[in-house]
């Protein structure tokens, strides 16, 4: 007596597809969120010549409340340079491009030792600003 | 027309889409909002800042011009000028300097100084073909037994 072996269909469900690829959109956004630095506020400065900036290897924000951030990061001043070495690594000279995001109504007492500390770090600084307005 | 024929008509117009495709559609979506936000690139000026010494040479810092700034004035070799005569003033100084180092411009500022009045100023300094130092001092902290 012949027995015949019972079929199961094994295909994957195509129609759940569609939301798999929506929660791993999600998961990715949320992921690259953490590591970027647009969910600080700050008011940018503005100046006649602005170019535009290619994709430098790390930002730093002094936000309105006059906090210091690394890559979306908060950090202290005093840790800042070692923290920015340690960033840039050893990239030569010319790629070490720093963006610096400063609140256009921060004072000189807080942005110049952030300035002081790219440059004791080999950054290259590059501000940030937005193109002037012509009235 | 009889009543049936207008009400079938009615039927026919309020037609559901398919709720499958409602995920694909908001997965489009998001798609177009993020390739939205990512092409809007960031605008700037990059600034070469010398590296930060703790003593410089007393002698050559006397010949370079020095730029000193507070909320309220912009002072160059102690005389001083307004905010926009700033570039016009510096192109005279540098006149005739051709030597990088003749053309360090010592910028001072008072800690209450705002961010946009500093770019506004060493913006101009740039313009006029300075290289910008920056002259920071540090403040010290004594305790007395």
């Amino acid at each position: 007596m012949k027995l015949k072996r019972q079929k199961f269909d094994a295909s994957i469900p195509s129609v759940a597809m569609g939301d798999i690829a929506f929660l791993l959109l999600i998961f990715f956004v949320i992921l690259a969120r953490a590591q970027d630095d647009s969910h600080l506020r700050w008011d940018p400065a503005s100046s006649e010549n602005v170019a535009n900036v290619g994709n430098p290897l790390a930002s730093i924000v002094i936000d309105a409340d006059g906090k210091y951030f690394l890559n979306g990061k908060q950090t202290t001043i005093d840790s800042l340079s070692t923290k920015l070495g340690s960033v840039l690594g050893n990239i030569p000279s010319g790629n070490r491009a720093v963006m610096f995001k400063v609140d256009k109504a921060t004072t000189a007492e807080l942005f110049e030792p952030a300035i002081e500390a790219i440059s004791r770090a080999g950054g290259d600084l590059v501000h940030i600003l937005e193109p002037e307005k012509e009235e | 027309m009889s009543n049936s024929r207008l009400k079938h008509c009615r039927r026919r117009l309020l037609v559901d889409p398919p709720a499958s495709a409602a995920t694909d559609i908001a997965f489009i979506l998001i798609i177009f909002f993020l390739v939205c936000a990512s092409v809007q690139p960031d605008t700037g000026r990059s600034q070469t800042i010398p590296r930060s010494e703790e003593q410089q040479d007393k002698s050559r810092q006397s010949r370079n011009i020095e730029v000193s700034m507070s909320p309220g004035a912009v002072v160059v070799n102690g005389n001083v000028v307004a905010i926009e005569d700033v570039q016009a003033k510096l192109k005279s100084l540098l006149a005739g300097r051709q030597r990088e180092a003749d053309r360090i411009v010592v910028v001072k500022s008072a800690p209450a100084t705002t961010y946009d009045r500093w770019i506004t100023v060493t913006g101009q300094i740039e313009e006029a073909g300075g290289i910008i130092t920056l002259k920071l001092e540090k403040q010290k902290e004594i305790i007395i037994d």
